[in-house]
């Protein structure tokens, strides 16, 4: 996968063409879509069952996010791992869902194991991290590899469907499916093919936001869904339940409730009483405190974690200590107070799990709450999305000396094109240099029309087959972070280039940090930097630790 | 894909200068054994025998010196070599070039009984020898104080290369924005602003204070701002802040052009230093 300007061409189109042959793309004529509508007015939609209950103003605003395809018998949809920002309901014939990954890809190593990414000066001297963050979200990954181990049941963090490996189930007019991976940005974890012509109403992630948000019966379905395919896995897997017995879990699903907030959405008020416990499934929440005449951020929370213990564990606090906000668009599981005093009284692991996390979270808010910076670096790591990333390139200005050596080392390993820029934001001497994150959910692999951009590897490194890219920029733009750079190649595209429309056109290619993952000296940013100022940062725990080091010098 | 990404980190509980001028303990207190080590072989050899370059210890300080300054130039092979991936880290390469060299203008004095050479070649090779050592040293200096003083006094962070593409951008902006001002903001940008805005400005002042002269010229546009109607203090506070980005540019500017520059003193000559020795081993094993 090295970039450069060395791409095959020949080797390129057969792959493109194999790819066009295989699966649905944006860019339309190929061999599995037959027809696709053009924008469908409210009357038409309110012809199709899962648009029934909405009016003629709603349908009209989120009709440019939905369109009718048909589809030949025996095409894949969509392949597991792959992202998607659209979901489909069948309106005629048949679907077959089916997984089959590969045991290797599951026992993979992860790129993004906490060793590969913590800074130290020994890397021998590298521990598990046991609190916070990193551990919690290690800890996730461990329990899903463990589990995998498990020769009958496959198993992703994010499932969409929880199958038996090898099996197929047949999905049918009504059925509705893609939208967990696509609401929560996870990958899909099963593939999708047509068993026999199909007619599928496919919906974009805004218009799905919307339905869910304007219909209570719309929500309760997908919600159900995700009930029957997924939660019960994903609690299983949680760093709160594990281990706590099939049976108990199940019950567990039942009685749980499903959120959804927008961005800014207040999730718990500080004073107000205190209702329920609150799991992450997807995006991030902001806590923060009153503090004097200002909102101070605490602390932060990532898929997986929770909120509520404090307040529900310990006696004579009967309202919430903090306010919680929803950063981005979040997902959330709650457990009523009730159902939180029974599980604690019946499950003694659960309870210590609990009191334990209550322990970090008053420590870390406590912290905070008396390092004031502390806050201000959750503020940014909230709004630059530094909670997102795995391996963010960071340089100490305070040692830098601007020679880019480090530019030059990446260039010099890509085909003479750096994969990043030194410029960025900065937070205190250091700055956040445009280079991509390896974020844990990342959008930029949502919506490439080939597929060129994905993971190496099950939750390994996000990387662009340059061979595929044909350069649209959908992922540049999707990128918040701008760390992905389009550049020129200085030709244009043959008379054989896939899709026709490309032919002609200059020929572009997307480029980003892959963290030499191929090879064995670790990234070429961080190795060829004279002064070591240049350093990779797993979580901003890592930061905050680096910070606090150096706010301790004497 | 097993690396970790390694920080140099700082000890705590050193004081900053300390942790700033030496990154690393073990390669310090390795080379302070390493010159004890030499002058220890010095002092036997100046008092069992006699201080020569052509004799045994003199040509073992010789061979030292020229093995010291082959380790010292791999820091150089490795910039250029990176596409085929030199192993090990540059900052280990950096150890090596900075101590080696101390080790090499030791080993060479050493070689010559701290004395200077009478022979022409030889005294030529001394001398650059002293001054590609002290044209490192410079260096090194330049690259602990510089990047400290734009940390901390600056705000923006600017890449060399682009600095004329940033000003022309602030350039751009800021005409946007007396387009359609006031007269009196018009004609103060015209005559106090402008002439600024057409290319980088190296100042020596930013050597010795590096903020005291942006703010003093930022001054005047609070002067301007009494005389100005409401309608126009917003197109004042944006063009002030453009144009104090154009100043801390500047400032980068000069401080960033010395981080380049230093390297004319050091790298050419080295190069000389290079052929020079060279020649001079040839001919000793000639002759
Ligand atoms: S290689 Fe290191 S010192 Fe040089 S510009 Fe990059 S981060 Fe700065």
């Amino acid at each position: 996968m090295e970039s450069g300007s060395t791409t095959d061409h020949s080797v390129t189109m057969i792959k493109r063409k194999k790819l066009f042959e295989d699966r649905w793309s944006s860019f339309g004529s190929h061999a599995g879509l037959t027809g696709l509508s053009e924008m469908l007015s409210p009357a038409e939609l309110r012809e199709i069952d899962i648009f029934k209950e909405y009016d003629d103003s709603f349908l009209q605003t989120i009709s440019p996010d939905v369109s009718i395809a048909q589809w030949k018998a025996d095409v894949v949809l969509f392949e597991e791992g792959s992202f998607l920002d659209l979901a489909f309901y069948v309106l005629d014939g048949e679907v077959g869902v089916a997984i089959k990954m590969h045991e290797e890809s599951l026992n993979a190593i992860p790129t993004f194991d906490a060793q590969r990414t913590v800074y130290a000066s020994d890397p021998r001297s590298f521990q598990v991290p046991q609190e916070g963050v990193a551990a919690t979200i290690l800890q996730t990954r461990m329990t899903a590899r463990e589990t995998s181990k498990d020769p009958q049941i496959t198993f992703l963090a994010s499932m969409d469907f929880n199958l038996p490996l090898g099996s197929t189930i047949v999905l049918k007019k009504g059925d509705l499916f893609g939208e967990i991976g696509a609401l929560n940005g996870w990958p899909q974890s099963a593939t999708a093919h047509t068993t026999s012509a199909c007619k599928l109403v496919q919906i974009r992630v805004p218009a799905l936001r919307e339905m869910k948000k304007a219909s209570g019966a719309f929500k309760e379905k997908i919600d159900q869904i995700y009930r029957e395919r997924t939660l019960f896995e994903q609690l299983k897997t949680s760093p709160v339940f594990r281990g706590s017995g099939d049976a108990f879990l199940e019950s567990l699903t039942e009685k749980v409730e499903l959120l959804s907030f927008s961005p800014g959405d207040v999730i718990t008020k500080q004073g107000d009483r205190v209702d329920a416990l609150y799991m992450v499934r997807s995006g991030f929440l902001k806590i923060f405190e009153r503090l004097g005449e200002a909102d101070v951020a605490v602390n932060y929370l990532s898929k997986g974690m929770t909120i509520g213990e404090v307040e529900l564990l310990l006696p004579d606090i009967d309202t919430w200590l903090s306010s919680t906000t929803s950063v981005g668009y979040s997902e959330l599981v709650r457990i009523e107070r009730d159902t939180f005093h029974d599980i604690i009284r019946e499950h003694p692991l659960v309870e210590k799990r609990l009191w334990d996390s209550a322990v970090a979270q008053m420590k870390e808010s406590g912290f905070t709450r008396k390092n004031l910076d502390k806050s201000e670096l959750i503020e940014f790591s909230l709004q630059k999305g530094l909670v997102q990333g795995n391996s963010i390139l960071v340089i100490d200005l305070d040692v830098c000396t601007r020679c880019d050596d480090c530019v030059r080392g990446c260039a010099d390993t890509h085909g003479g094109r750096p994969r990043f820029v030194r410029e960025g934001d900065t937070f205190d001497h250091f700055l956040i240099a445009r280079s991509c994150y390896h974020c844990d959910d990342p959008v930029c692999l949502v919506g490439c029309p080939t597929g060129a951009i994905g993971r190496a590897g099950v939750g390994e490194v996000v990387a662009i087959d340059d061979g595929l890219c044909i350069g649209c920029g959908t992922c540049a733009t999707k990128c918040p972070y701008d760390a992905i750079v389009m550049h020129d190649t200085g030709d244009t595209w043959g008379d054989d280039a896939l899709p026709e429309r490309l032919r002609g056109r200059p020929q572009k290619v997307a480029s980003k940090c892959d963290l030499c993952y191929t090879s064995d000296d670790g990234p070429a940013c961080v190795n060829n930097c004279p002064h070591s100022c240049a350093f990779r940062i797993g979580s901003i725990q890592d930061f905050q630790s680096l910070l606090s080091t150096e706010k301790a010098e004497a | 894909m097993k690396k970790t990404a390694i920080y140099q980190r700082k000890r705590p509980d050193s004081p900053r200068w300390l942790n700033k001028w030496i990154q690393s303990l073990p390669w310090f207190f390795g080379f302070v054994l390493a010159v004890f080590g030499c002058l220890v072989i010095f002092v036997v050899n100046a008092t069992t025998g006699r201080i020569h370059p052509g004799n045994a210890w003199g040509l073992g300080y010789g061979i030292g010196a020229t093995v010291a300054l082959v380790a010292v130039l791999l820091y150089t092979v490795r910039r250029r070599t990176m596409k085929l991936r030199p192993p090990g880290r540059a900052w280990t390469y950096l150890q090596v070039h900075v101590y080696g060299g101390g080790i090499f203008l030791l080993l060479m004095l050493m070689h010559t009984g701290f004395r200077i050479p009478s022979g022409i070649h030889t005294w030529w090779l001394w001398l650059i020898s002293l001054w590609v050592v002290g044209s490192g040293v410079l260096g090194i200096v330049i690259q602990k104080w510089i990047p400290t003083v734009l940390s901390a006094g600056l705000a923006v962070e600017v890449h060399y290369d682009r600095v004329p593409e940033l000003i022309e951008h602030i350039r751009t902006r800021s005409e946007k924005i007396v387009a359609s001002a006031d007269e009196r903001l018009r004609e103060f940008y015209e005559s106090r602003v402008a002439p600024s805005l057409v290319a980088p400005e190296p100042r020596l002042m930013y050597f010795i204070d590096i903020t005291g002269g942006i703010h003093a010229r930022i001054k005047p546009f609070e002067y301007l701002r009494a005389l100005l109607p409401a309608s126009d203090q917003e197109s004042l506070d944006e063009l002030k802040e453009l144009f104090n980005t154009k100043l801390e540019i500047d400032a980068h500017y000069t401080l960033q052009r010395v981080l380049r520059t230093w390297l004319i003193l050091h790298v050419p000559i080295s190069m000389v230093l290079v052929v020079l020795l060279f020649i001079h081993i040839f001919s000793v094993l000639y002759y």
